[in-house]
């Protein structure tokens, strides 16, 4: 649903992502990752139009995403920067209902269906006992649930996030997650999400984006791109790829660059490079 | 139950459909009171004193030996404070909720200087009475497009509308003393007391000229309230929720200094009432962003109890309503400053 087409995107002096064609599939969590500095942040705000593109053009639905309206594509695209600043003192509910700002005007502040949305993005993101608290008084998780919350009351197709799981813990990274995967499999919500972790990456998405300066390595389902030859192409790091043993999606495992890290583990011998064979998935 | 946030109500007019908050209201209604209260005594203290019910009588036309006194001497000055007051609240909340900064003010942000070195052009050239305020004017709208144009480059950005309007404002200093050292004595302290900002010897005029300032900017002050709602979101968040958030800061700063600017030409730079009006209406109120109305209110009745005290505290000797200001406003920045490690909840 979301295409670019000879993207090229900078900052001042220095262009992050120059003549990129990248088309994200409709239907699907689509995950990005690469190194720092890549340039998927950057993909990932010029397609929600927080970034103005230096040529080329950004297409919802084959349409040019910026000859739009602004609140138009608010209707159809939520987005969820990386740090978003919490206004001080503001409630849940208040900062869950702005995610309602494209549907309404100052006469119309607050319509049957603002209350509907408020209500269900709240018990979606689990928040709904929280409404009252000020969000500037919320955990690190409970407060990245809020913003899913503000971006799922705009009640939109499509849902772009950028590094969602940033600053939270396993368990809270495993929440927001869990929760992006319930999205995209019980409401058909388009998902996209820049993440830092491989393994994440790789038991969440139905299709993987690996980008490296500013340009995509391979794109396609985990199970098919994610391998030992794209882990050192895209990072420059050797590993070995295991099937993971709850999910069975490729599982990253660095290699040992020292043989101290053992810890006189018998398997460690296994995965180290100097091993003849190192497993990996897929085995083609 | 509602989804909608604790102490607000949804109104619905028609198709219209408003929401609420209750404390602004309740805090409103306390405020005009409050206003109304501190006027009955601001027209009966002086000389001679006149008792509140003479001064009501006298105000609902029935007709009092104390008429010349309440309604030609003083009700015109304390109209011109009020409204005074109300202005400066509303371009000081404009000017910090787009500066995001409960420092920012008139006099932050180079209005009052721009003003300032007109007005002190004017006076040591020579011009006549009545081309002081115009000159000032047009001195403080000079300066106003000059920051808005410098902060404009990264899409007024919160530092760079502030340090834009410092930078001016320290340059337009700066001329202004030369251009007072350099005139004639008299003509100097003559345009040192303008610049003090003093409501002696003014009324129905000046007042006239803020009330039309008022019923221009009413419009624009109704959208600015809704539009001041989604000015707490950072700039990523608010594209993302279908805001315009360059064009909104653009057109709030742009109220918010026109404001000042001809508010300052009428009366001169009554200090820190745009700068302390705005925060305590929002601590009163307890929201997240100074609300206009109450912030008129209470730059309203600042304004006035300071005139006040400028006549009486010293009688006879008057003293200009902005050294009463900012008198005050020094130890409400030492409090602002103690109780800032404090969280507010």
């Amino acid at each position: 649903m979301l295409s670019t087409r000879d993207l090229a995107v900078g900052y001042d002096d220095r262009t992050v992502i120059d003549g990129l064609d990248v088309d994200l599939p409709a239907d699907a969590f689509t995950v990005i990752v690469g190194p720092n500095a890549c340039g998927k942040s950057t993909l990932l705000r010029t397609m929600a139009r927080l970034l103005t593109p230096r040529r080329g053009t950004v297409l919802l639905d084959g349409a040019a995403i910026r000859d739009l309206p602004t609140r138009a594509v608010a209707r159809r695209l939520g987005v969820l920067p990386q740090s978003p600043l919490v206004p001080e003192g503001v409630t849940v509910a208040d900062l869950v209902g702005r995610g309602r700002q494209p549907y309404q005007r100052w006469w119309r502040q607050w319509s049957p269906e603002d209350e509907a949305a408020v209500r269900e993005a709240m018990v979606l993101a689990d928040v709904d006992s929280l409404a009252d608290r000020a969000v500037d008084t919320l955990s690190g998780g409970q407060r990245q649930r809020v913003w899913i919350a503000m971006t799922l009351a705009q009640d939109t197709e499509a849902l772009l996030l950028d590094e969602p799981t940033t600053f939270l813990d396993l368990a809270h990274q495993v929440e927001v997650l869990d929760l992006l995967h319930r999205l995209r499999v019980e409401r058909n919500r388009t998902v996209v999400a820049v993440l830092h972790d491989l393994n994440q990456a790789a038991r969440y998405a139905d299709h993987l984006i690996a980008m490296r300066a500013g340009a995509v390595v391979a794109a396609g389902p985990p199970r098919e791109i994610l391998t030992v030859d794209l882990v050192r192409d895209v990072f420059g790091l050797d590993c070995v790829v295991v099937p993971c043993p709850v999910t069975g999606a490729p599982l990253v495992v660095p290699s040992l660059t020292s043989p101290s890290l053992t810890k006189g583990s018998p398997c460690a011998a296994e995965s180290s490079p100097f091993s003849p064979s190192p497993p990996s998935v897929p085995a083609a | 139950m509602t989804v909608l946030p604790v102490g607000r109500t949804l109104v619905r007019l028609g198709p219209v459909r408003l929401v609420v908050r209750h404390r602004p209201i309740v805090v409103g209604g306390i405020l005009a009171l409050l206003l109304a209260a501190v006027g009955v005594l601001s027209l009966s203290l002086g000389t001679p004193y006149v008792a509140p019910g003479d001064v009501l009588r006298s105000l609902t036309g029935a007709g009092t030996p104390y008429d010349l006194v309440v309604l030609d001497l003083r009700l015109p000055r304390l109209v011109l404070a009020a409204a005074v007051g109300a202005v400066f609240g509303i371009a000081g909340t404009l000017i910090q909720t787009v500066a995001r900064n409960p420092l920012a003010s008139p006099d932050v942000v180079g209005i009052t200087q721009g003003a300032g070195l007109a007005a002190t052009v004017a006076l040591t050239g020579g011009a006549a009475a009545s081309l002081i305020a115009p000159a000032a004017l047009a001195g403080g709208l000079a300066a106003a497009v000059v920051v808005l144009l410098l902060g404009l480059r990264h899409g007024l950005a919160a530092h760079r509308f502030v340090l834009a309007g410092v930078a001016v404002a320290v340059a337009l200093r700066a001329l202004t003393e030369v251009v007072m050292l350099s005139a004639d004595p008299v003509d100097g302290i003559r345009a040192q007391l303008w610049l003090v900002g003093t409501l002696a010897g003014k009324g129905w005029r000046e007042a006239g000229y803020l009330g039309l300032t008022l019923l221009v900017l009413l419009p624009v002050l109704l959208w600015a309230g809704w539009a001041l709602n989604g000015s707490a979101l950072d700039d990523d968040t608010a594209r993302g929720v279908g805001l315009r958030p360059v064009a909104r800061r653009v057109g709030l700063a742009t109220t918010g200094v026109l404001a000042a600017a001809m508010v300052t030409a009428q009366v001169g730079a009554v200090d820190f009432v745009a700068l302390v009006a705005p925060q305590v209406a929002r601590r009163l109120v307890r929201a997240e962003r100074p609300p206009l109305l109450c912030a008129a209110l209470v730059g309203a009745v600042l304004v006035v109890l300071a005139d006040l005290a400028g006549r009486r505290l010293f009688a006879p000797t008057q003293l200009p309503a902005g050294v009463l200001t900012a008198a005050f406003g020094g130890p409400y920045l030492i409090y602002l400053l103690l109780r800032g490690r404090r969280k507010v909840s």
